[in-house]
């Protein structure tokens, strides 16, 4: 009987609460940002934002992914991908979210993943968690980020962007810091920040909503390499010849024709706003091990 | 796994093996198979399945002898029905236990389903209906020290899907039935409860303080005196922020729940009026999941309707916050009346009203408070309001009928989490009769008409079913529901479903074919999304 006693006694006990008192916000973030501009390569993190304009939840989720960024510095970077035909269709003649900012390539990922099925906001972290838990809810992308930020990094990628005038090129370079096994691709995107058009928050209609790190386009999905096993210290480089009008059009053209009540007003692309992401991504987990970024124009 | 299924072979072998005089225990078990095909029906926007074919079944084996007992179920989502989760996935064995008592302590391990109060703290439970299933992984104590006194305690991890939450869950209740514990003789009962609940979680979060240990305790009081019982349960949820990086994405405020009901019957008549009020409510196995994850049950305050067109649009609980009344009345006519006639006449009403707490619920952060009015009802958003009336009328030997008249009020883009000013308030009007007919013995038939009247959300329908019953092995049944109100004239469409079955000892057959329309499909106030689907169904159950 006593032990019994003693038992209950110990459950009533660990069953204890924690009360947390205000200020609840702790003066210097807990966390100082890793420097990533020294020449040290940094394990970095993609969170991509699937999102929709009509998506009157999914500002929320734009404001974790910032916050995230701004405990963890340039170790994030974001993309948001508009999709799915209820929140990301333009509103044609309504005056108001009339931009089209889906891609072709933001519906395939979307498709593949099977996110917006599930309900917008949502995103993956690096892709962790394929084919089952990928999908994350946005208070779920800390915890990933907090995951990933622990890991070691195989590949290291260097973006070299020369553009001018809408034309150029941009370099990118890989090395390998370890020797691994398996199959890798390497994906080259363009996102933009910055632009001011109409978006749904809350219970509000916002036509000045800053929108950031939007998909525009893919330059490059292909495999890094054909072999399958790679040696600390190898070395590739891929240059993509880029015609920023060409790819605009092409997002014009995919609105107009091919994207369910697409209006083909998807253009307005601004150069000095975007930024060229890249990241190697393996083929069987999905997994992306390493990412980077760097402004489209100098 | 491999010890249980060598663990369960034994026993087989053993009963087998040896005369049925020693006592071996006792197996039991129960089989489900819900199997569906899955065709595209682009009116009704029914996507078909790449498998053609979705089968979810599940199959409890228990086994007990003397104090002893122990039990596992399998599951298998080959995959899994369209209205469920792409989570449930593959098969496994999720639910295994072994429980003993002795000397009145109850130990458990392995997994359970428990309830503190109401489950206003804490509810774990399953419901395949729902595709919910929380049951924990861990310890339960039970133990009465004398009469009249229960304890109990547990600990664990509650499981969503095929995995457990990060959270561990501890939980302790005590209830006391003063007159069994005093040992005397009263008209009135008492009885006392008292429960807590904590989460634990590691707080990772950079940028802001999170309680790690997050408890909630509850408070329950039962009196009854003749017809009267009374029942009341008050509840506080500590902070809970979810752990967002953002300011505004942390509520830091206390929640709270209150239920209040008062009954009163007699042979005839009974009577029932309760009230809650919730705030801030939420329970989560795990900080900053989704709803999957869910551990507490805020009971419904509206009529859990059985009838289609009654039940097309139900009240689906605001966990977050909620004031909701409910009056519930039933009279049953005295035979030999006039009104009553040969059988008498039974007749129930039904009043219930939920609406918003006064400017949303409570919310706490470095930047905002905010702490809702206690009671304040004149002015808030309405969710939902149902007024009904039901007679059940026996006419003769082969007559029943039954009539139903209500009116309802139900708030679309709040109760189905849709953007505010998407569906606005649907108010309905529905009449329903049901009347049975028994043709000679064994054999019934049953029609049912239902009208349904509304100004908003898909508009107005007719539903129209027909069953026969041949006792006790087989039925049949054919039915219609017709969108003929619908504002958009493509969307007026017929929904056809038929059915038949065969009952044979403890086994089932069922196969269907018809079409569902996408809705929300509840339990208690707990709610879920089911997508419109074209097919065919075949269900088996089993058990022995």
């Amino acid at each position: 009987m006593k032990n019994i006693i003693t038992l209950f006694s110990f459950i009533l006990i660990i069953t204890s609460c924690d009360v947390v008192e205000g200020p609840y916000l702790i003066d210097d973030g807990g966390i100082t940002p890793v420097d990533t501009s020294s020449n040290t390569y940094v394990k970095k993190v993609l969170i991509e934002d699937f999102t929709g304009h009509t998506c009157p939840n999914c500002p929320a989720a734009a404001r974790e992914l910032e916050a995230i960024h701004d405990v963890y510095g340039t170790q994030i970077i974001g993309m948001a991908l508009h999709v799915s035909t209820g929140f990301a269709s333009p509103w044609t003649g309504a005056g108001k979210f009339e931009y089209d900012f889906r891609t072709k390539w933001g519906t395939d990922w979307d498709n593949f993943f099977d996110i917006s099925n599930s309900g917008l906001p949502r995103g993956m972290v690096n892709r962790i968690g394929y084919p089952n838990e990928h999908k994350l809810g946005k208070n779920e992308w800390l915890a990933a980020v907090i995951t990933e930020l622990e890991k070691g990094i195989d590949f290291g990628i260097r973006i070299a962007s020369d553009i001018s005038g809408g034309n150029g090129t941009i370099t990118i370079n890989t090395e390998l810091l370890n020797d691994v096994n398996g199959d890798y691709k390497l994906v080259v995107c363009l996102t933009e920040s910055n632009i001011i058009n109409w978006q749904k928050d809350g219970q509000t209609e916002n036509e000045f909503y800053e929108h950031n790190h939007a998909l525009r386009t893919v330059l490059l999905d292909e495999s890094l390499s054909t072999s399958s096993s790679y040696t600390a210290g190898n070395k590739f480089e891929r240059a993509i010849t880029v015609s920023l009008s060409s790819l605009e059009q092409y997002n014009i053209d995919y609105s107009e024709n091919t994207a369910i009540n697409g209006s083909g007003n998807a253009g307005g692309w601004v150069a000095e706003n975007m930024s060229v992401v890249a990241y190697i991504y393996n083929t069987i987990t999905k997994e992306i091990v390493q990412v980077e970024e760097a402004h489209l124009t100098n | 796994m491999k010890k249980i299924i060598f663990l369960f072979s034994t026993l087989s072998i053993s009963f087998l093996g040896f005369s049925q005089e020693v006592n071996f225990g006792e197996i039991h078990g129960d089989f489900d198979l819900n199997m569906q095909s899955y065709q595209e029906d682009n009116l009704i926007g029914a996507e078909p399945a790449d498998e053609i074919i979705l089968n979810n079944a599940y199959l409890n084996i228990n086994y007990t002898k003397g104090d002893f007992s122990a039990g596992l179920r399998y599951e298998s989502y080959l995959n899994a029905l369209s209205d469920f989760d792409d989570d449930y996935k593959g098969n496994g064995i999720p639910f295994r236990y072994a429980t003993y008592t002795i000397d009145g302590l109850e130990v458990t391990a392995g997994n359970y389903y428990e309830q503190i109060g109401s489950g206003l703290i804490f509810r774990s439970y399953e419901n395949k209906g729902l595709g919910v299933d929380n049951a924990m992984d861990g310890v339960r104590l039970k133990y009465s020290p004398v009469k009249g006194v229960y304890l109990k305690t547990f600990i664990g991890k509650s499981r969503t899907y095929f995995t457990y939450s990060d959270g561990i869950i501890r939980g302790a209740d005590g209830e006391v039935n003063l007159n069994e514990a005093l040992n005397f003789n009263s008209k009135t009962k008492i009885i006392i409860g008292q429960g807590i609940v904590s989460r634990f979680q590691l707080d990772n979060n950079p940028k802001f303080k999170l309680p790690q240990n997050v408890a909630a305790y509850s408070s329950r009081l039962n009196i009854i005196n003749g017809g009267w019982n009374y029942s009341g349960e008050y509840a506080i949820k500590l902070n809970d922020p979810i752990g967002s990086l953002t300011s505004e994405g942390n509520n830091y405020a206390n929640g709270n729940a209150l239920m209040s009901s008062l009954t009163y019957s007699q042979r005839g008549f009974g009577i029932v009026a309760e009230m809650h009020r919730v705030d801030h409510m939420e329970f989560r196995s795990e900080r900053a999941q989704e709803k999957q994850y869910i551990i507490n049950y805020i009971p419904t305050l509206t009529k859990q309707h059985t009838y289609t067109l009654l039940a097309l649009n139900p009240c689906a609980t605001q966990p977050e916050g909620e004031f909701g009344t409910q009056l519930d009345i039933f009279y049953k006519i005295k035979k030999g009346t006039i009104l009553g006639g040969k059988y008498g006449t039974k007749i129930s009403f039904n009043f219930s009203r939920i609406s918003a707490l006064n400017g949303g619920n409570s919310f706490l952060n470095d930047n905002t408070e905010h702490t809702p009015m206690l009671i304040s009802i004149k002015g808030e958003e309405l969710y939902f309001n149902d007024i009904n009336l039901e007679i059940y009328k026996k006419i003769n030997k082969k007559i029943k009928v039954t009539g139903v008249l209500a009116k309802q009020a139900y708030n679309k883009d709040v109760l189905e989490g849709k953007t505010p000013g998407t569906y606005g308030t649907v108010n309905s009007t529905i009449a329903i009769a049901d009347i049975s007919y028994k043709i000679k013995k064994g054999h019934t038939v049953r029609v049912e008409l239902q009208e349904l009247l509304a100004d908003g959300g898909d508009g107005s329908w007719s539903m129209g079913l027909i069953e026969y019953t041949i006792s006790p092995h087989w039925f049949f049944a054919a039915q219609d529901m017709y969108n003929w109100g619908n504002h958009d004239v493509k969307k007026q469409l017929h929904y056809v479903n038929i059915n038949c079955g065969f009952l044979s000892g403890s086994n089932r057959f069922s196969i269907g074919y018809g079409k569902k329309r996408a809705g929300i499909f509840c339990v208690g106030g707990v709610c879920k999304e089911v997508p419109s689907s074209n097919g065919f169904s075949l269900t088996i159950s089993s058990s022995f």
